[in-house]
C-alpha cells in the first residue's frame, strides 16, 4: 500500500524529480548541482541545511535544495514585525546562503517549482538558537503556498524530533484543512510509512526508530543529539488540472533512551534514598517524649 | 471571601506555589508549546528546561549555556572577547535580577517548583509521623558554604572552562546534570528520560549517577528535613549577591528583651536560620531566607517581624493571628489534626 502511494506520489512529480533525467534540468543548473552533491535517499523534494565555518560567530548556513529545480528559496521569519523577515534567497553555486536576521529564531524556508500542471514545493524550518525561541505559530499560520504541511508544533528550543516519538502535522490546501489526506514519510535510514489526516486535517506522525547500531556517529555532544538522520513528509493533491506536491523535511535524533540506562538510573536513585533513610528513624529520646505526651 | 479562601499567609503561599508548579511544570501543555519563551522573558523562573511541557526555563541552564558556548569560547580566543559576547550573558542575568529585584527571595519561597515539591514531601512526612531533623546553630554553618561552591564551580566555573576547551565538553551544564529538579519536574510530566542515567561517556555517567543519587537522597530527606536541597541550591547564593538591593525584604524590629528567648520564629523557619530569633535589623534578614513568611506568621508579638515592599507592610506578625495559626499547625509544620489516624500522632499544643 505504501509502495503504491509512493508510486502515485512520484507519478505526480515532473521529470526533475528523477536524477536520471538531466535534460529536464537544462534551465535549472543549480538544482542539478544540488542533486549531485547529496546522498540520494529520497526522490521527494527536500531542503537540506549545511553549516559553513568553524565557530558560532562566523558560521553561516547554506540551504541546498534537492530533487527540486528552483531559482530561489523563500524565507519567512517568526518575527512578523520585521519587515525584512520575508525574503528571497538566491540559489548560487553551493546553494542559498541563509542570512541570520537581527531577530527571529525560527525560519520557514520553501522552494517552489512549477512545470506545466505540476506545482512542487519543498519546505523546512531552520532554527537560529541565538535568536531565541519566539512563538512561531503566527509564522506557520500564514498561507504561503497552495498545499502545505505545517508542524503543530515544531520542536521548540532544547527539543527536536526524535525516533519513537509522535508529532503532529497539519495539511492544508489554500488555507483550509485537508481531512483524510495521506501523508508519506521517508527517512534517510530507509524507512517508509503512511499516515492519514483526521477531520481537522491533522496527522500524527510516528518517527521510526530506525537507527542501526553500526551507524553510530560522533559522540560527546552535551545536548544528547548524538546521531541524526533526515525525514521527509510528502502530500499530493489535485485541483482541477493542477497537480500539487508538497514536502516538509527535517532531521531527527536517536531514541531518547539511546546511551541511557533506566535500570542504573533507578539503582542510583535507590542508593540515594538508602543514604537518606537514617533521617527517617526516630531517635529513642524523641520517641519516648512522644509516648509520654500521648499518654 | 478572600479571607475564607486564604485564612493564613501559609495557605496563600501554598496556593501560589501550587499555581506556579502547574505553570512551570505543565505551562507549555496548558498554554501552548511555545509559551516557554513568553513566560521565560517575564518570569525567568526555576523550571527545568528538560521538561518538555514546562512553560518556563530555569535561569541556571541559560547561564551555563552562555558561559559554555559564548563566554568560554571567546575567552579561548585570547582577547577576542567583544561586547556581543558579553551582552547575551548580561541580558539573561540582568532580566533575572530585574525580576528578582522586585520579588527578592520570594522567588525561592513562592515560585520554585522544586521548593514546592520538597515542602509537599515534608507535609507528607508530618502526616506519616516522621521525625524533624534540624540543623542546630553550631552545625548549620557547615552546610551554608555549599551553595557558594555549587554556584562558583558548577554554574560558573566548569561551563566557562568547557567553553574554553580546558575541561571536557560534557561539563557544559554540570549543575543541570546533578539538579534534582531535572528529574523531579520531568517525572511530574510522566517523562522517564531524565531518570535514565547517560552511559555514553564516563563523565556523563558520573554526573548522571551523582544526580540520580542526589535526587533519591532529597526525596527521602525531604520527609524529615525541611527544604534539604534549597540549602545548597546555587540560586540561593545567586540571589544573595543582590539581596540587599531589593525593595522586598524581611524586617525585624528590635523588641523587648524576652524576644531572643522566645525562639518560636526560629522553629518556624524552614531554612534553620537561627539568626531570626536572636538578631535584629539587617542581620535578621539572612542570605538563606526565602521570604516564606513563616517567622512572621509564628511571631507572637505585633509587627515585630514584617514582610515589606518599598517600605510598605505586606504582612506583619500579630498576636491574634499567631494564636489562631498555632491551633492548627506547630511552628515546625506538624498538623494538629489527625489525618491518617494510625500513622499520624498529633502534636502537643505547646508549639
Amino acid at each position: 500500500m505504501k509502495t503504491l502511494y509512493l508510486a502515485t506520489l512520484l507519478l505526480t512529480l515532473p521529470a526533475t524529480a528523477s536524477a536520471a533525467e538531466p535534460a529536464t534540468m537544462a534551465g535549472h543548473d543549480h538544482g542539478t548541482m544540488m542533486r549531485s552533491q547529496a546522498r540520494v535517499w529520497t526522490e521527494l523534494p527536500v531542503l537540506k541545511a549545511r553549516m559553513k565555518g568553524q565557530d558560532m560567530s562566523s558560521r553561516s548556513v547554506i540551504m541546498q535544495p534537492q530533487n527540486i529545480a528552483a531559482d530561489a528559496i523563500e524565507a519567512w521569519s517568526n518575527d512578523l514585525a520585521d519587515a525584512k523577515g520575508h525574503r528571497n534567497l538566491p540559489i548560487g553555486m553551493g546553494g542559498a546562503e541563509l542570512d541570520k536576521p537581527a531577530t527571529g529564531g525560527f525560519q520557514l524556508l520553501t522552494a517552489r517549482e512549477v512545470q506545466g500542471d505540476a506545482v512542487r514545493v519543498a519546505s523546512t524550518v531552520h532554527y537560529f538558537g541565538e535568536r531565541g525561541g519566539k512563538n512561531p505559530t503566527a509564522m506557520f499560520d500564514q498561507v504561503k503556498h497552495e498545499l502545505e504541511i505545517v508542524p503543530q508544533p515544531y520542536p521548540r528550543e532544547h527539543s527536536r524530533y526524535r525516533a519513537s516519538e509522535d508529532w503532529q502535522f497539519a495539511v492544508r490546501f489554500k488555507g483550509q484543512p485537508l481531512p483524510a489526506q495521506k501523508i508519506l514519510l521517508e527517512t534517510s535510514n530507509g524507512s517508509q510509512a503512511e499516515f492519514l489526516t483526521d477531520a481537522m486535517g491533522v496527522a500524527t506522525v510516528h518517527v521510526p526508530d530506525d537507527f542501526k547500531p553500526e551507524e553510530e556517529q560522533s559522540k560527546g555532544d552535551s545536548h544528547g543529539m548524538r546521531r541524526s538522520a533526515d525525514f521527509v513528509l510528502a502530500v499530493s493533491h489535485a485541483d482541477g488540472s493542477l497537480q500539487y506536491l508538497t514536502a516538509f523535511n527535517s532531521s531527527y535524533g536517536a531514541n531518547a533512551f539511546e546511551n541511557r540506562s533506566i535500570g542504573m538510573g533507578l539503582g542510583f536513585v535507590l542508593l540515594g534514598m538508602l543514604g537518606a533513610a537514617p533521617l527517617l528513624r526516630k531517635r529513642k529520646a524523641v520517641a519516648r517524649k512522644e509516648e509520654r505526651t500521648n499518654a | 471571601m478572600l479571607k475564607s479562601l486564604f485564612p493564613t499567609l501559609g495557605r496563600f503561599r501554598l496556593s501560589v506555589q501550587i499555581l506556579m508548579l502547574f505553570v512551570t511544570v505543565y505551562g507549555g501543555a496548558l498554554l501552548g508549546s511555545y509559551t516557554v519563551d513568553r513566560i521565560s522573558k517575564a518570569l525567568p523562573s526555576l523550571s527545568c528546561a528538560y521538561d518538555k511541557l514546562t512553560g518556563d526555563h530555569c535561569i541556571l541552564i541559560v547561564n551555563q549555556h552562555q558561559l559554555h558556548h559564548r563566554l568560554g569560547a571567546a575567552l579561548a580566543k585570547a582577547g577576542d572577547v567583544a561586547l556581543n559576547v558579553f551582552i547575551p550573558t548580561l541580558m539573561s542575568v540582568g532580566v533575572f535580577f530585574l525580576f528578582f529585584f522586585f520579588l527578592n527571595k520570594a522567588f525561592c519561597g513562592w515560585v520554585c517548583p522544586l521548593g514546592t515539591v520538597q515542602e509537599l514531601l515534608y507535609k507528607i512526612g508530618r502526616r506519616l509521623g516522621r521525625p524533624l531533623n534540624r540543623f542546630k546553630p553550631e552545625n548549620v554553618g557547615k552546610v551554608r558554604p555549599a551553595k557558594w561552591f555549587m554556584l562558583l564551580v558548577l554554574v560558573l566555573g566548569l561551563p566557562t572552562l568547557a567553553g574554553m576547551g580546558v575541561v571536557a565538553n560534557e561539563m557544559g551544564d554540570p549543575f543541570c546534570q546533578v539538579c534534582p529538579s531535572r528529574i523531579a519536574t520531568t517525572l511530574l510530566t510522566a517523562d522517564t528520560e531524565q531518570l535514565a542515567v547517560r552511559t555514553g561517556t564516563s563523565i556523563n555517567f558520573f554526573f548522571g549517577a551523582l544526580g540520580n543519587a542526589l535526587f533519591g537522597f532529597i526525596i527521602i530527606a525531604a520527609l524529615a528535613v525541611r527544604q534539604p536541597f534549597c540549602r545548597i541550591c546555587p540560586l540561593l547564593s545567586w540571589n544573595a549577591l543582590f539581596q540587599r538591593l531589593s525593595p522586598m525584604r524581611l524586617v525585624k524590629k528590635e523588641s523587648h528583651e524576652k524576644c531572643a528567648k522566645c525562639g518560636v520564629c526560629e522553629k518556624a523557619c524552614p531554612m534553620d536560620i537561627h539568626e531570626i530569633g536572636t538578631a535584629f535589623g539587617k542581620k535578621a534578614f539572612h542570605e538563606d531566607c526565602t521570604l516564606c513568611g513563616r517567622c512572621a506568621e509564628y511571631c507572637p508579638d505585633d509587627d515585630v517581624i514584617q514582610l515589606k515592599f518599598f517600605g510598605f507592610k505586606l504582612f506583619g506578625s500579630l498576636r491574634d493571628y499567631y494564636k489562631n495559626r498555632i491551633k492548627f499547625e506547630t511552628p515546625e509544620g506538624q498538623p494538629k489534626k489527625r489525618v491518617i489516624p494510625i500513622l499520624c500522632k498529633p502534636a502537643d499544643n505547646n508549639g
